[in-house]
């Protein structure tokens, strides 16, 4: 029998005044409960290949691309720090891929918030989450899904299902930090794009409003964007530019078929450098304020190449070292009582040393 | 736990931080399925390199720093990645191998890694196991595990032993232990006591009387240790003109002529023998030479003419044969050339004793031995001396002072701490153990805590704390604030 993991329901986070009414869905919690409760497999085969490498995969890293088709303009603004400080607040989420069980997918996810206020990083972790992903359990992750408003056309196979589920609980945190914080500058991992699967346009401009309508304004850096003007990468157009400096760029077309742009898209040099990011301040807010609201930032956080130290530190909490997988791949054979046996490498014994690729996944 | 790595002699074994494994411990790698087991020691107890761990790492120290925060993890799964962090390695050395119950010496069998099963294994049931010997047992303290441990004292018989570590670690301690357990089963026991602290062996902790004070006689050189010209034959006191008293050749064949001349009149005295250097002819530089030799015997005091008052080893021997007890010759105060005079002095008398049969064996403790023993003594008392029934046990914080074909003929050594790695090179010459061993366990020793290496313990090492005596401590540091605190 396995025994029944007690969950707690409402955390209450250490969070300043504004924030701390921050709540997980417990439907989310339940989730990963229900699927992992139903494993019905001997053997756990863990993801080897990702002890060796970097294990995360950031959600705002898969983030689709759009490219630039029609004639822009780039205009530089300026920018000076201003003194007004005002609380910063990222947030961050990472899934990995932890192994395989005879009959689906195991997965974990886990979020982090990150506030910097008088001077002081705080952070809150939230996961690790794990989830069984089988054919079987999808309907019931989809339905989910429905219910938190992102909605599919088709269901995602089981290895996508890990992004999304990711994807969910950061929307889900991004929702609860719009709702918590008050007159507070919010920073995403990744961009204002909507109208993709995991990014529902009514959802986000929700997400939006709601930051808007308490007076916070949300900064979405991309860390790796391919949106290109005349064949050159968007960001590079950054390198001669004085830091801290924006560049506008005029002109972009906000919607694309059925994607979105929910956002203004500058690229921030914020500091000296060689980095420069995509970066995306909501569409609906005055371009004075969404500049003024980056000013702000430059006086309210440390800034290092450019990033934000609060989005910075929010990535290193929800990712997932090598340590930790292992420990994870521990906690779900101890717990659900599975054999960790190691599959051999089909690659390896076919093609020895030249059968590299693909070890991720066979 | 789970088996890991082989290499050589060692192995690796993967330990959970809950697993109650020490350093010095025992662990028993089984493989059921050929009924073969392998018996290894814990030597190192060290983190397990998990990958990502340096991440990990760094991510909480910046933490402790500037951030702080908490983790909301309803399922607990912290824990296990703790339980990851915290994984342990333990370093291993192969001690044999047991097949069908029969122990072998072995370390070229490879356990199974997948079915091999590893458990701690008392010290006791191990010791048992090997075979140790339980008659005449010496209780030297506890082991690891809490479990009294003892030697035999067919340890000591016929053995060359040497206790060493640091000061300050409980050398001299265990030294009075084994001595006074040898006197147990009625052994005789000479201990050359260079700061006087095994005078109190003879009294309790309170002072009074113990158990020992009739069988403990301590002789202090000068006091009531006297001897005279007539007790001893030509090669004592030529021991001491040569070794003690560096007399040169040409001098030395003119004091045997003069000796010979006062055994042929039967006048063989202090006053007798200054009389005949006086009367004797030949090169003045001679009677120079053999004056100023014979002005210090005079002045050591340890010489009389008085019969009464000379102590004869004989007699004092002749306590011992009975019942058994120890001699302690306090050279306490005692200058290096009177000193020097004293050993001449006992160790040939010991010899001429049991080279007669006059003493069965007599076993010696020898304390820092290389402040009073010449160079030519150490090869000696080694090869020579115990086929005549001198067994030897040095007690040293200079383990560099004795030779290194000592430690190689040594057949136990009681090692305490050592921290310097020069001291533990030495050590770990001996050729009972591996030098990894010496070296990771003896410089983690705690005070009173030692490792007993070799026959002692069958060539299994085993880490003990020393029990307390109950003897008077003497030879304790005199303090200058000792007052001022009080």
């Amino acid at each position: 029998m396995i025994e029944q993991l007690n969950y707690t329901t409402t955390p209450t986070y250490n969070l300043p005044p504004s924030i701390e009414h921050i709540q997980l869905p417990q439907t989310f919690i339940e989730l990963s409960q229900s699927t992992m409760k139903n494993i019905k497999s001997r053997y756990l085969q863990p993801n080897q290949a990702h002890l060796n490498k970097p294990p995360t995969n950031n959600i705002a890293d898969a983030t689709p691309i759009m490219k630039i088709q029609q004639p822009s303009t780039i205009k530089t603004i300026p920018l000076e720090p201003t003194t007004n400080e005002k609380p910063v607040i990222a947030v961050d989420v990472s899934s990995i891929h932890i192994g395989e069980t005879q009959t689906g997918e195991l997965c974990a996810i886990r979020g982090a918030i990150v506030w910097k206020q008088k001077n002081r990083y705080k952070y809150q972790r939230i996961g690790p989450f794990p989830f069984h992903i089988t054919e079987q359990n999808k309907k019931e992750i989809h339905k989910l899904f429905k219910n938190s408003h992102f909605e599919f056309s088709e269901t995602p196979n089981t290895i996508n299902m890990q992004a999304r589920m990711g994807n969910l609980l950061e929307r889900m945190l991004q929702l609860s930090i719009s709702c918590s914080a008050y007159s507070t500058i919010i920073l995403w991992d990744g961009s204002m794009t909507a109208g993709m699967l995991d990014c529902p346009v009514d959802e986000m401009s929700r997400l939006l409003e709601t930051a808007r309508n308490r007076l916070s304004t949300v900064l979405a850096f991309s860390k790796n964007t391919n949106l290109r003007f005349s064949g050159h990468k968007l960001t590079d157009y950054a390198k001669k530019a004085v830091p801290p400096c924006l560049l506008q760029i005029g002109n972009f077309p906000a919607v694309q078929g059925s994607v979105l742009l929910l956002g203004d898209i500058y690229v921030a040099k914020l500091t000296r450098g060689v980095c420069a990011f995509r970066l995306d301040i909501d569409k609906k807010v005055p371009k004075e304020q969404g500049i003024e609201a980056v000013q702000c930032l430059l006086g309210s956080d440390l800034l290092v190449q450019s990033y934000p130290e609060t989005l910075r530190l929010a990535h290193i909490y929800s990712t997932f070292t090598a340590t930790e997988v292992i420990g994870i791949q521990r906690f779900i054979a101890h717990q659900y009582s599975l054999k960790i046996v190691t599959r051999p490498n089909v690659r390896r014994m076919l093609f020895g040393p030249f059968g590299k690729g693909g070890e991720a996944k066979q | 736990m789970r088996l890991y790595k082989k290499e050589g002699n060692s192995i690796q074994i993967l330990s959970a931080p809950s697993d109650d494994v020490e350093k010095g411990d025992y662990l028993l790698v089984e493989d059921t399925t050929i009924n073969r087991k392998l018996i290894t020691q814990v030597i190192d107890v060290q983190f397990a390199a998990v990958p990502g761990l340096l991440e990990e790492l760094l991510r909480d120290s910046t933490s402790e720093e500037q951030i702080y925060g908490e983790d909301f993890d309803p399922l607990g799964v912290s824990s296990h990645i703790n339980h990851i962090q915290d994984a342990r390695m333990l370093i291993c050395k192969i001690r044999g191998t047991i097949q069908n119950d029969t122990l072998r010496v072995n370390s070229s069998w490879l356990p199974s890694r997948s079915k091999s099963g590893i458990t701690k294994i008392p010290i006791n049931a191990l010791l048992a196991h090997v075979g140790c010997n339980k008659e005449l047992p010496i209780n030297i303290g506890v082991t690891n595990d809490g479990s009294p441990l003892s030697i035999t004292a067919h340890d000591l018989d016929g053995r060359l032993n040497i206790i060493t570590g640091k000061k300050g670690t409980g050398k001299s301690h265990l030294s009075k232990l084994l001595v006074l357990g040898l006197v147990d089963y009625k052994a005789t026991v000479v201990v050359l006591d260079l700061n006087g602290e095994y005078t109190g062996l003879g009294l309790s902790t309170k002072g009074g009387e113990n158990q020992y004070s009739s069988r403990v006689h301590v002789l202090t050189p000068g006091a009531n240790f006297k001897v005279s010209l007539a007790q001893m034959g030509l090669s004592v006191i030529l021991k001491i003109m040569i070794h003690a008293l560096g007399l040169p050749g040409t001098s030395t064949r003119e004091f045997k002529h003069i000796w010979k001349t006062l055994c042929q009149q039967r006048n063989i005295s202090l006053e007798a023998l200054g009389e005949a250097i006086k009367q004797s002819g030949g090169n003045m530089h001679v009677r120079d030479a053999l004056f100023s030799r014979y002005y210090s015997l005079v002045n050591s005091g340890f010489f009389t003419d008085n019969e009464e008052s000379a102590t004869s080893f004989e007699k004092l021997f002749e306590k011992t044969k009975n019942d058994g007890g120890a001699l302690v010759i306090n050279l306490k105060d005692v200058s290096a050339v009177d000193r020097q005079i004293v050993l001449e002095y006992t160790l040939g008398n010991l010899v001429k004793l049991l080279g007669q049969w006059k003493l069965k064996s007599v076993f010696l403790f020898a304390e820092e031995a290389h402040l009073y023993l010449r160079e030519t003594y150490w090869e000696d008392i080694v090869t020579r001396m115990r086929h005549f029934g001198l067994f030897t046990n040095f007690v040293t914080n200079q383990p560099d002072t004795i030779k290194e074909n000592i430690y190689r003929q040594a057949d136990s050594i009681f090692l305490f701490n050592f921290t310097n790695g020069r001291d533990l090179e030495t050590v770990s010459k001996a050729a009972r153990v591996d030098s990894e061993t010496v070296k990771s366990i003896a410089q983690e020793l705690p005070p009173h805590h030692c490792l007993l290496i070799g026959k002692a313990v069958n060539d299994f090492p085993v880490m003990a704390k020393v029990r307390a005596l109950d003897i008077k401590t003497m030879g304790q540091t005199r303090l200058f604030f000792t007052e001022v605190m009080d």
